[in-house]
């Protein structure tokens, strides 16, 4: 047997691939986007992320470079306006996200050609078939990077995690690991845009980590969770997509919700003792 | 001539956004192995004070000496001798973190980067958490805690550093009277036995500890009064009542 779903196994175990890494990705992130409170910078960020791949599409460049340029430039200018203006999150949201969904749209109305082509709508929600070798490579990059990081650093991003002026009062200097994080988010939203879309790619940096700081205290056991829950979430979101014929972005938000919603549900820290 | 423990030359701190500074024009020497209060009225810029001298709000004017050291370029190196139990805090139930590693935390400065915690490391955060009583609640998450303990947490934190200066602010507003009394004599003991440098704000004047050296009247920025424990309070109590 060489094909599932009329498809070959080397591109089933490419998108398996892609699924599990970007998963795996944006659920280590994810620990920090939940605990840090970074959800609407990381949601301006993805949108960013949409909005270069679009503007790439119209220009004929290569869609994956401008989104990775479009996501670290939201995270360089919003990072530093979000922890010197302390603006609220929802300020941020309300101003930025219709700007980078707008020219977004904007963009992929110039692109030549079809404009809702399948090339721009996976842009939008996520698509099976625009996952390549090389995008495995470039997540599997990440994924260890990022893993290395946090191994590396574990206790300077613990301190911070717990509370970011008692961390700086250990002597721990919190800000080049808090642009750190911001600048590994932009990368990680830019590069999980292909297989998620850039409408729902950030349900992957929030479910994962939100469920795995259902169940425990211990913040080595939450990293470790949030990883394995978004690679459980990113699999199964991409067998609903086969099963059901559903684009994989919004498969994969169904079932991290899902998920989610379990994990309040039966949730120990919920429990009164 | 040793070299003092904290020196402030005229110094001022403004907020962010703010014009009028909290503190202004300090002049304040503590020798080493001093024990020092702070009290004042509310508003008065005593943490703002606390704040300033280890350097996690940058002064705007004048020169802040810690251990001999310019706070404004040695900052965090300067802050891993420097246990500081913060007057306001608050942690959630979802706090993703146990006693024990809070306390740890306490030393992560003087592990330095990369660095994991040795053996020496978890048995002085282990010998601070038996010091306070709460080797039982170890395993325990933060936020579960009363305001109480997990003010005692804190506390555990500042000493598991070893610190060589103590800035303690309002340590004893969580906490009720025994624990209170357990506290403020640890504090005392730490002060004799290992020449610990402390700053103590307070807000109650019964609070303030028999060994103290010397009363500081801070009230709008400004150092009102600088001397002997029953001079300044009686001042104080001229003044506002207290």
């Amino acid at each position: 047997m060489t094909r599932m779903y009329g498809l070959p196994w080397s591109l089933i175990f490419t998108l398996l691939g892609g699924a599990a890494l970007t998963g795996a990705t944006c659920g280590l992130l994810g620990t920090f986007v939940v605990r840090l409170r970074l959800s609407s910078l990381g949601f301006t960020m993805s949108h960013a992320a949409f909005a270069g791949a679009a503007l790439g599409l119209a220009l004929g460049i290569e869609p994956l470079t401008l989104a990775l340029i479009g996501a670290i430039l939201t995270a360089a200018v919003l990072g530093p306006v979000a922890e010197r203006a302390k603006l609220p999150a929802d300020v941020i949201t309300g101003v930025l996200f219709p700007l980078t969904m707008a020219l977004g749209l904007i963009f992929l109305y110039l692109a030549p050609g079809t404009a809702m082509s399948s090339s721009a709508l996976g842009l939008l929600w996520g698509s099976l078939f625009a996952m390549a070798g090389e995008d495995l490579l470039r997540l599997l990059g990440l994924a260890g990077a990022i893993a290395l990081t946090v191994w590396l650093f574990f206790k300077e991003f613990q301190a911070l995690l717990f509370d970011r002026k008692l961390a700086e009062e250990s002597g721990v200097p919190t800000r080049p690991f808090y642009y750190l994080i911001l600048f590994l988010t932009g990368v990680t939203i830019a590069l999980a845009l292909r297989l998620v879309g850039g409408l729902l790619v950030f349900v992957l940096l929030q479910s994962p980590a939100a469920t795995a700081f259902q169940f425990s205290y211990d913040l080595k056991k939450i990293f470790f969770w949030a990883a394995l829950l978004g690679v459980i979430y990113a699999s199964m979101g991409l067998g609903l997509s086969f099963a059901l014929d559903l684009p994989l972005g919004s498969a994969i938000v169904l079932v991290s919700t899902l998920g989610f919603g379990l994990a309040v549900w039966s949730s120990p820290k919920r429990r009164r003792t | 001539m040793a070299t003092p423990a904290i020196e402030l030359k005229s110094v001022s701190t403004v907020y962010e956004g703010e014009r009028v500074p909290a503190i202004r024009d300090i002049e304040l020497t503590l020798e080493s192995g001093e024990l020092v209060a702070i009290i004042g009225p509310n508003g008065a810029g005593k943490t703002t004070l606390l704040e300033t001298i280890n350097g996690l709000l940058p002064h705007t004017r004048g020169q802040v000496r810690v251990l001999g050291r310019d706070v404004a370029r040695c900052g965090p190196q300067l802050r891993s001798h420097i246990g500081y139990v913060p007057q306001e805090f608050q942690f959630d139930e979802t706090t993703p973190v146990l006693v024990r590693d809070v306390v740890l935390m306490g030393r992560y400065g003087r592990i330095g980067l990369v660095r994991r915690p040795t053996a020496e490391d978890r048995a002085r955060a282990q010998e601070a958490l038996e010091l306070l009583g709460l080797a039982e609640l170890a395993e325990r998450p933060l936020g579960k805690l009363s305001g109480g303990q997990q003010q005692k947490v804190l506390l555990a934190r500042a000493l598991a550093k070893e610190p060589k200066i103590l800035l303690l602010d309002e340590p004893f507003s969580h906490l009720d009277f025994a624990a209170r009394e357990g506290v403020a004599e640890l504090i005392a003991r730490w002060h004799r036995e290992r020449l610990l440098t402390v700053l103590i704000v307070l807000h109650d004047l019964e609070a303030i500890p028999q060994s103290c050296h010397r009363v500081i009247l801070l009230n709008e920025g400004r150092i009102r009064h600088d001397g002997a424990r029953e001079r300044v309070v009686r001042a104080f109590a001229l003044s506002y009542g207290g």
